[in-house]
């Protein structure tokens, strides 16, 4: 392989073209190459951009001085990473299309990965995007998780132990938002992007470079989020849903906060852009809308959800940061503000994203369970429409959250109404599940335990959610420790429990590798009666009168808490059972077959993992993805004769 | 080898998840004894969405346990389940019997909310007002306490108002819950039924000292509540010589008591520093005491006693204290200090 004599003749080589091949390039080219290297100089170039800009705006104002922190702050969290992004080659097509440069359609050089270095580099591969989604939530999944250990460690005991309120408001606030943000709503956008397009039989994602570019913001908000914790004067404290105006009144920490929301957000607005694309125009022929598998089917809702409500959270936090950067009055009562509209705005988008953080758990939870009960999804038609059916209801619901907060007092009925008749397309999606576990020939691998669990724990989450919903009831139970077990028995025992059962589930296909079943369900049994014990006495704590978000409480919850907090350690070391599986078995695993779990979607019919780009043929659907025990059905086959265009129907 | 299911069978399990349900709903106390009437409306509400859960839960748990017991297959087993697609009729049963369900739960619901609203023709009115990190109390004589004393079967209607971010109101034993909004007077009507000491928590995160911002609620006979609020008007009309009412009434209606010690106030809060001890903490800080007391109010951050934390008293109170009364203040404490 020759060195390339110029930055657009790397990807000139027939060899590298056609098969892809990353060429490094050499010497002083490294510098300007997307990369680490680039990285390295476009960074604290945009950082000086940013500093330059805001002393330069306030000398022409005359504004003293003309070096603030607050204002330097906030421009640095969107050029430091705009820098970054630019150095990483996040929008090198695009800068050479806008420059009239010519653009290069066929250059694979970024797809697919050969090495575990690709893994760090800006790759248009949707199956290697996944797997950079989920191990980066993970890490996050894990910082989150420890954040909460270190605050059970202070509520172990009544009274102030280890921390100050300062400090255990920020572990708190950035426990959740991590858990929230980094964690639950990007892991299903992770299994989405490896698993969507394989299971409609298309070729990649419909954008792949917006893909590339909304996986990169992703460690950005994470580390923004991490790094807030660390800044002088403290953490965003204010808690995650950063209630106004409390959290214009924070220490400097809470502008890492709004921006790393900002970063978040967008990242899950293009990802669900390319999500709805994908589903609605890149479908292998005979796929109809009503042979795609629940999982399709959940992320197309969701990615509707995410971008109806997103760029409302995006509209709270640009309000709470030009109050306190900007000094207007979006939330200052004395200035005319109005501090409600920050929750109506807040929960607009906050109560849509738990069916953000819930419906693609239910589409993986309809897969495993059909496939390893060897029957077909019961009801698959209504299991469709239930997921609309929440999309619709999902955006009538918000308000519930703010049953006493003061608000308009006629809209309590009405959205306690609305808020309850979730629990039916809800409960039907719960008693398909059964119905199709019911005479099934029960397989219980660790996903299959997993989606059990998860059954389980969603029902008691669910219930809690119907009282909850009831407004007298919410008035005694809202704040209090109550809604931190409802929370965590539908966002743990629900979501995570889900993504456990899709990483267990499709670990073969993303890794080639099969994990250690023993462990997986060691790991299983201990995350599962770790959960239970930790979360359950928390409905009591609550109901009796221990309020969330508290770092001291009254004597009478103190055995009750030390409980908690020993069952929470015992969860949080369940978590090291996972991580050795998941990594020990990634290197030393046995090879995994096509379809170890002998199923009919379109995923498991390639090898693991599958090829680069997918399928050698296109797959043509010609059934139904549930058709366990139908003799001779099938979902798809390959090498039949293509009717054209292929495409949308 | 297939497993006919059995209908009795079934039915043993559903009987079983109930009975633990129960168990679990009965044998523990998991709602406080209700004190006010507002109470036993919600306790009904909470028990009838109760009933509803275990039948849900029994409903569901037997088709889990049972599947997860007899469906089970060995590995290895490659069969097939039955290639069952659905049913309408269960289909039709599962959204048109929660649909009854949860919207009688909402009726319920609405009724108990609407009952709970009335405050009757002649409330006893209070305006309860949350600032950082305190609640005080401020009765039809226009004076500030920082306990809540209420008459027994009696309406009161509390009016909540905040001085600087969001607080929220919560007697768990009366099972009523307001937020306090900077801006927007909220509205929360109590009956209490039960004579006791209650204590009254904050329950939105409102600072760093969120988890101290706690009060007491004391429901008396109404004997008692006529006796003490006679008292309480008589000792506001007199001013003592000195001023030391007035300061006293500065005091109360900042809700100082809710995190400091101060003797002669009857306040016993421990978030900050003793006011019984200000003398020594003013040679600490080796400052003239009463500019040391006016320092430590106005900016509270200056000097900080040792085994103390920055940052945790409000900073607002030079600006919410008009001076004359900042004086009156300054005045009680240091003729109070020690």
């Amino acid at each position: 392989m020759t060195t390339p004599a110029h930055e657009d003749t790397h990807v000139g080589h027939a060899d590298a073209a056609e098969h892809g091949a990353y060429v490094p390039p050499t010497g002083w080219h490294r510098w300007t190459y997307p990369g680490w290297l680039r990285v390295l100089w476009t960074t604290p170039l945009f950082a000086g951009i940013g500093i330059g800009l805001v002393v330069l705006l306030r000398w022409a104002a005359s504004w003293h001085p003309y070096y603030k922190g607050v204002p330097i702050t906030t421009v640095e969290l969107v050029t430091i990473p705009l820098g970054f992004l630019v150095g990483i080659g996040g929008f090198d097509y695009w800068a050479r299309y806008c420059s009239g440069k010519p653009t290069l359609p066929e250059d694979h050089s970024r797809h697919g990965a050969r090495s575990w270095r690709d893994y760090f580099r800006i790759n248009t591969d949707h199956k290697v995007i996944g797997v950079q989604y989920v191990v980066t939530t993970i890490a996050f999944f894990i910082i989150g998780g420890f954040l909460a250990l270190l605050f059970r460690a202070e509520l172990a005991h009544p009274g102030d132990q280890y921390f100050n309120p300062q400090t255990f408001n920020a572990l708190v606030t950035d426990h959740a938002s991590l858990m929230i943000f980094l964690f639950i709503i990007p892991a299903f956008a992770g299994l989405g992007n490896f698993v969507i397009p394989l299971m409609i039989g298309a070729a990649d994602m419909a954008f792949p470079r917006l893909n590339a570019l909304s996986y990169w913001l992703l460690p950005i908000a994470g580390i923004m989020l991490v790094a807030g914790l660390f800044v002088p004067g403290g953490g965003p404290s204010a808690g995650w849903t950063c209630y106004a105006p409390l959290c214009e009144h924070q220490p400097l920490g809470n502008v890492f906060f709004n921006m790393a929301v900002q970063w978040a957000g967008a990242s899950s607005i293009m990802t669900a852009l390319n999500f709805l694309v994908t589903i609605i125009t890149m479908r292998a022929p005979g796929m109809t809308f009503w042979r795609m598998p629940l999982l399709v089917w959940a992320n197309f809702t969701t990615s509707m959800l995410v971008v109806l409500a997103t760029p409302f959270i995006a509209g709270s936090q640009f309000f709470v940061m030009f109050d306190r950067v900007l000094h207007t009055n979006f939330f200052e009562a004395g200035n005319g503000g109005y501090v409600i509209g920050y929750q109506h705005i807040f929960w607009f988008y906050s109560h849509p994203a738990v069916y953000i953080m819930l419906l693609p758990g239910f589409g993986i939870i309809s897969e495993v369970i059909s496939v390893m009960s060897r029957k077909p999804i019961f009801g698959y038609r209504l299991m469709a429409l239930s997921l609309l059916a929440i999309l619709v209801l999902g955006f009538s619901v918000w308000a519930h959250h703010m049953f006493v907060a003061g608000m308009a007092g006629w809209l309590r009925v009405p959205i306690m109404v609305t808020t309850l008749l979730i629990a039916v397309p809800t409960g039907i999606k719960v008693f398909s599940w059964l119905a199709t576990l019911w005479e099934g020939r029960i397989h219980f691998t660790t996903s299959m335990l997993f989606a059990v669990g998860f059954i389980f724990s969603f029902v008691i989450g669910g219930l809690s959610g119907i009282w909850l919903g009831a407004v007298p009831i919410d008035i005694q139970a809202n704040q209090s420790y109550f809604i931190v077990a409802h929370i965590h028995y539908v966002l743990f025992g629900g979501s995570v429990f889900t993504i456990f059962a899709g990483i267990y589930y499709w670990y073969p296909k993303m890794t080639g590798r099969m994990y250690n079943e023993r462990l997986g369900q060691l790991h299983f049994w201990l995350t599962f009666i770790g959960f239970q014990l930790t979360f359950f006495p928390m409905h009591y704590l609550g109901l009796q009168g221990m309020p969330r978000r508290v770092a001291d409480y009254a004597n009478r919850f103190a055995g009750l808490n030390e409980f908690i907090s020993i069952a929470s350690f015992g969860l949080g070391a369940s978590t090291l059972v996972f991580l050795y599986n998941m990594i020990w078995s990634w290197a030393h695993g046995p090879a995994a077959p096509g379809n170890p779990w002998r199923a009919l979607g379109i995923e498991w019919q390639v090898s693991s993992p599958p090829p680069i780009f997918n399928f050698e043929e296109v797959p043509q659907v010609i059934g139904s993805p549930y058709e366990y025990g139908v003799p001779g059905a099938r979902h798809v086959i390959f090498g039949a004769p293509q009717p054209e265009p292929v495409g949308a129907d | 080898m297939r497993h006919r299911a059995s209908f009795w069978q079934l039915a043993l399990v559903a009987a079983v998840s109930a009975a633990v349900m129960i168990v679990v709903a009965y044998a523990i106390p998991w709602l406080p004894y209700p004190a006010s009437r507002e109470a036993g409306r919600i306790n009904f509400v909470f028990w009838y969405a109760e009933w509803i859960s275990i039948v849900i839960f029994a409903v569901v748990a037997a088709p889990l346990v049972y599947s997860l017991i007899f469906f089970r297959v060995k590995e290895g087993d490659m069969s097939d389940g039955p290639p069952v697609h659905g049913h309408t009729g269960l289909e039709i049963a599962w959204t048109a019997i929660p649909f009854l369900l949860v919207t009688s739960i909402a009726i319920a619901s609405a009724i108990v909310l609407a009952k709970n609203g009335r405050a009757g023709t002649d409330p006893l009115r209070i305006t309860v007002t949350g600032q950082q990190f305190a609640w005080t109390f401020t009765y039809p004589n226009n004076q500030t306490y920082p306990i809540l004393r209420m008459p027994v079967d009696r309406h009161v209607k509390l009016t909540l108002v905040s001085k600087d971010v969001l607080h929220s109101f919560w007697v768990p034993e009366l099972y009523q819950k307001q937020d306090a909004v900077p801006g927007l007077p909220t509205h929360l009507v109590v009956s209490p039924t039960r004579m006791g000491v209650y204590p009254v928590i904050c329950v939105e995160l409102c600072g760093l000292g969120h988890s101290t911002m706690r009060s007491t609620a004391i429901v008396m006979s109404q004997n008692a509540y006529d006796a003490w609020y006679a008292n309480a008007t008589k000792a506001a009309s007199q001013p003592a010589p000195g001023g030391a009412n007035a300061g006293l009434a500065v005091f109360n209606a900042n809700g100082c008591s809710a995190c400091h010690t101060l003797t002669a106030a009857h306040a016993t809060g421990k978030v900050g520093p003793d006011l019984d001890k200000l003398k020594q903490e003013a040679a600490g800080a080796h400052q003239p005491l009463d500019a040391f007391i006016k320092q430590s109010i106005v900016d509270p951050n200056a000097y900080i006693a040792p085994g103390y934390q920055k940052g945790v008293m409000p900073e607002s109170f030079g600006q919410s204290i008009p001076a004359p009364k900042l004086d009156q203040l300054v005045q009680y404490l240091a003729s109070n200090a020690k």
